[in-house]
């Protein structure tokens, strides 16, 4: 028992000694990914807080009113001109007119001229058609 | 979101299914391989439909049952049944709640419905495109109002699926079809973490687990929005990730080579980074799989009557490389292709158009700090991989891993090709870090993380050498076997 004794305390010592560097290692990982994850939890928070749920439901139906409208205003296959400085807006209405109309680089070779602006049909905006 | 779930399920995992089951037979990852595999199809489909004729539709149906079809033949040929040494169904089952769960939280931001510019800019363009034919994807990607129409047709094409099952009245369901396989992309590198200690001991199985599904929310959190609006940085960096943990970190196996393989072809047919990506990764898989030294060809130069004999040497030779050829080619191919055919129909590239007025000299300086600027977690990183590799290296042995350089080296040269694009590229530095470095950084951050949590897997799951993974240390290192 007297000799068992140290021989016990020298293999835990060495024990601690071979562990110690492997917890400080999952230390520092764990650490980081919780504070990832942390982080991503702010970020959802932020994504589905009242504000931003009411402003892309608002931009939805916004551009669902805008999809709709191009195609009652515009005659199938009509070549139209995005003013490309309209910015978000221009891509919006790009997007919103494919397989409907073929957008056109420059408004000479259009028949058509399409931009948003401010107004009530569509939650805040309105489609402005005119032709070139 | 209940049509979405419905299409990714019914349109693009159901077709996915039998080949999916083939490659990893009984394993969880098959949830998230399976779309994987039916949205590679449809990419597919949507280049078939580009060159030829037809609609994706079309094609889509015909690929994936000539794809079913062989697989079924194959079974048959072969008649191979589902391995016994898979894991249960109780643990398949709780690996699954457990990744599943972990994605729900992320998820929830889609309460949202958030749009990125780029979704309106390229994704739904191409999506309504692909939608809508042959003509109309031809005739739409070359008009010049177009933006990127050489990005591969991947999402476009899960989107265009989507279209077909619903119509397209409602636009915003494409963009979910690309949220969930995002989802599917960082299941499947949770489930390669979770496969670090699939066959240790019940300890270590939960820390894996537990680990990888923190991990599934580390994704989320690295690509932070682009993850819930539409933005496909995220897919292409996941799959690439998948590719890594399956082909460079698991013991090598013919199901992990194939789930790297697919993930490969997912990311390659993604974005024009996720295919450059992908040919490094699969340089570095082949090279792991068919090592530069080949073992075989000194084995039967050891045979006495080889020894002088040149023409065993020179068929051994022109095998190891047509080997290495075919592991790289046959899943890049896809994207390979997509690539010749936008330069043959003459999709324009917005990166290397006209030369920029700026020298490389001066775009080096802000391209190292917009790089390194979202690279946080590197020193960190750095530390735990040094001193992880000095301690714990005997216990990835005893694990049958690969090399933790693998990884580093995947990120490495990745971050290379980055900058090189950065410094060649025809776009104003500054203006095109602004809106694309954040995004184009996300496969180095989520590699970096994931190597963390394996060293955290294994740091945790064995306290001591003797604890290690019983079942693969017995598989020896590049024999095929199951991971």
């Amino acid at each position: 028992m007297a000799r068992y004794l140290p021989r016990r305390r020298r293999r835990g010592k060495s024990r601690v000694i071979v562990n110690l560097p492997r917890a400080v290692i999952c230390l520092v990982a764990s650490v980081t990914l919780a504070l990832a994850v942390h982080h991503g939890m702010e970020i959802t928070a932020a994504e589905r807080s009242p504000a931003s749920v009411s402003t892309w439901k608002t931009f939805d139906r916004q551009q669902e009113c805008i999809y709709h409208a191009i195609r009652t205003d515009l005659p199938k296959g009509a070549s139209i001109y995005i003013d490309p400085n309209g910015g978000y807006a221009a891509q919006i209405l790009a997007e919103l007119s494919t397989l409907w109309a073929v957008p056109q680089p420059a408004p000479t070779s259009a028949g058509w001229k399409i931009s948003e602006v401010p107004g009530i049909a569509c939650s805040g905006v309105s489609l402005k058609v005119s032709r070139t | 979101m209940i049509r979405a779930l419905v299409v990714l399920i019914v349109g693009l995992a159901l077709p996915g299914a039998l080949p999916a089951l083939a490659v990893v037979r009984r394993s969880p990852v098959i949830i998230f391989l399976a779309p994987f595999i039916g949205a590679t199809m449809a990419a597919v489909a949507a280049e078939l439909e580009l060159g030829t004729n037809g609609s994706l539709v079309m094609w889509y149906v015909i690929i994936a049952v000539a794809t079913n079809m062989a697989v079924a033949a194959w079974w048959l040929v072969t008649r191979s049944s589902l391995g016994r040494d898979d894991p249960p169904w109780t643990w398949f089952t709780f690996t699954a709640v457990v990744m599943l769960g972990a994605m729900i939280v992320p998820l929830t931001g889609l309460r949202a419905p958030m749009l990125g510019y780029d979704v309106s800019a390229i994704w739904l363009p191409h999506t309504l495109m692909v939608s809508g034919g042959h003509q109309a994807m031809l005739s739409g990607l070359q008009n010049v109002t177009t933006a990127n129409p050489d990005y591969p047709p991947l999402v476009p094409a899960a989107g265009a699926l989507a279209f077909a099952f619903f119509g397209r009245g409602d636009l915003y369901i494409a963009e979910l079809i690309t949220v969930l396989l995002n989802a599917c992309a960082l299941g499947i590198v949770g489930m390669g973490i979770a496969a670090v200690g699939s066959k240790g001991s019940l300890r270590l199985r939960l820390i894996a687990i537990v680990v990888a599904g923190t991990m599934c929310m580390v994704g989320f959190a690295v690509a932070g929005d682009y993850a819930v609006d539409g933005y496909t940085d995220l897919l292409w960096s996941a799959a690439a990730l998948g590719a890594v943990i399956w082909g460079l970190v698991l013991p090598r196996s013919n199901r992990a080579f194939i789930t790297a393989w697919i993930c490969v072809a997912v990311a390659s047919l993604t974005k024009n980074e996720g295919l450059t990506a992908a040919l490094i990764v699969l340089v570095l898989i082949t090279l792991r799989y068919r090592p530069l030294a080949l073992v075989r060809f000194r084995r039967s130069t050891r045979h006495p009557e080889n020894r002088d004999n040149t023409d065993v040497r020179t068929s051994m030779t022109i095998r190891g490389w047509a080997e290495r050829a075919a592991f790289i080619l046959v899943p890049a191919l896809p994207g390979l292709a997509w690539d010749g055919l936008a330069r043959e129909v003459g999709l324009k590239n917005a990166f290397f158009g006209a030369p920029s007025t700026e020298s490389p000299g001066a775009r080096f300086g802000p391209a190292i700090d917009g790089i390194t600027s979202h690279l946080l977690v590197l020193p960190i990183a750095v530390a735990v991989f040094v001193a992880g590799s000095a301690l714990l290296r005997r216990d990835r042995e005893l694990n049958a891993l690969g090399h933790a350089a693998w990884l580093w080296m995947a990120c490495l040269l990745y971050l290379s090709a980055l900058l090189a694009t950065y410094l060649f590229g025809s776009l104003e530095i500054h203006w095109w870090l602004r809106n694309s470095v954040d995004r184009t950084t996300i496969f180095p951050q989520i590699a970096l993380y994931t190597d963390l949590s394996i060293w955290l897997v294994i740091g945790l799951g064995t306290t001591s050498r003797g604890d290690a993974a019983p079942g693969i240390s017995r598989t020896r290192p590049g024999s095929p076997g199951r991971a």
